[in-house]
């Protein structure tokens, strides 16, 4: 998993590709998230439009971002979802907590 | 009849992938589309990892095996390990709202979701035995599998 982040003004948009998963990209996730928190970065984008697929461990971890960006007095969002990664937040009715957006311009400005 | 292809293991969470990848690629040759096979694969990784994590406590001297089988048109992985054994039964839902935050707990549910059956075994003073079975669609491919998998049996 890859992780690069983009600063636009006061959001930080991270585009992340590859798979989340247990050992290696759930870990990636953590230190990226926690790096801007650590910065004091407080709008974050997450924009998964290039991950393939995650497991529970991955799930996990985007909870944990959502609630330390929380935690932190941070805001988390997330950007284009797409295949399988939209079927796993559907199905665990994620979809329903996390801020979704389908156009980066969009994700931008509703912070 | 069955064909089998056997992996035998250390608890290392490094060797998910591989299990992952091979699942995957005997679905597609089982003529599973490849959504499906995704799908299974992903059923597999949660089992492997609650085997490693759950089952053998990550203690990397205990083995995890990975049993494919295809039998009388199902796909049937069963992941064995070597641990204490591990409470299934009372694993919380995680569509709950108040388990919705929660940041583990939904390596089952995948499971149950992704596959057609889920049967956890215990094996007296061996482990759990997790079994995973997906029915084979369309039937017609299911043939094409059974060689690739006779002949990496070899």
């Amino acid at each position: 998993m890859k992780a690069n982040a983009r600063h636009h003004g006061k959001v930080t948009v991270v585009d992340l590709s590859g798979k989340i998963t247990i050992g290696e990209g759930d870990i990636k996730l953590r230190q990226a998230v926690n790096s801007l928190l650590d910065e004091g970065r407080k709008n974050i984008v997450l924009n998964l439009g290039g991950v393939s697929y995650m497991d529970s461990a991955g799930i996990g971890e985007l909870v944990a971002c959502y609630k330390r960006a929380r935690e932190k007095g941070a805001s988390l969002r997330l950007l284009n979802p797409n295949g399988k990664v939209q079927d796993l937040l559907i199905l665990t009715k994620l979809q329903e907590i996390f801020d979704i957006y389908r156009d980066e311009r969009e994700a931008l400005a509703s912070f | 009849m069955g064909r089998n292809v056997r992996l035998r293991l250390e608890s290392r969470i490094a060797y998910v992938d591989l299990v992952h990848e091979m699942a995957e690629g005997l679905a597609r040759a089982m003529g599973f589309a490849k959504p499906m096979a995704l799908n299974i694969a992903l059923a597999v990784r949660e089992a492997v990892i609650n085997a490693i994590k759950h089952g053998n406590a990550m203690d990397a001297s205990k083995q995890i095996e990975v049993n494919f089988e295809q039998d009388d048109g199902l796909f049937r992985v069963r992941v064995l390990d070597q641990g204490a054994g591990f409470d299934w039964s009372h694993t919380a839902n995680p569509l709950d709202r108040e388990n919705i935050f929660r940041t583990s707990g939904r390596g089952i549910f995948f499971m149950n979701h992704f596959v057609d059956r889920v049967e956890f075994q215990r094996r007296r003073g061996k482990g759990t035995e997790v079994v995973l079975e997906k029915r084979i669609l369309p039937a017609g491919r299911a043939g094409r599998g059974a060689e690739v998998i006779k002949r990496r049996k070899g």
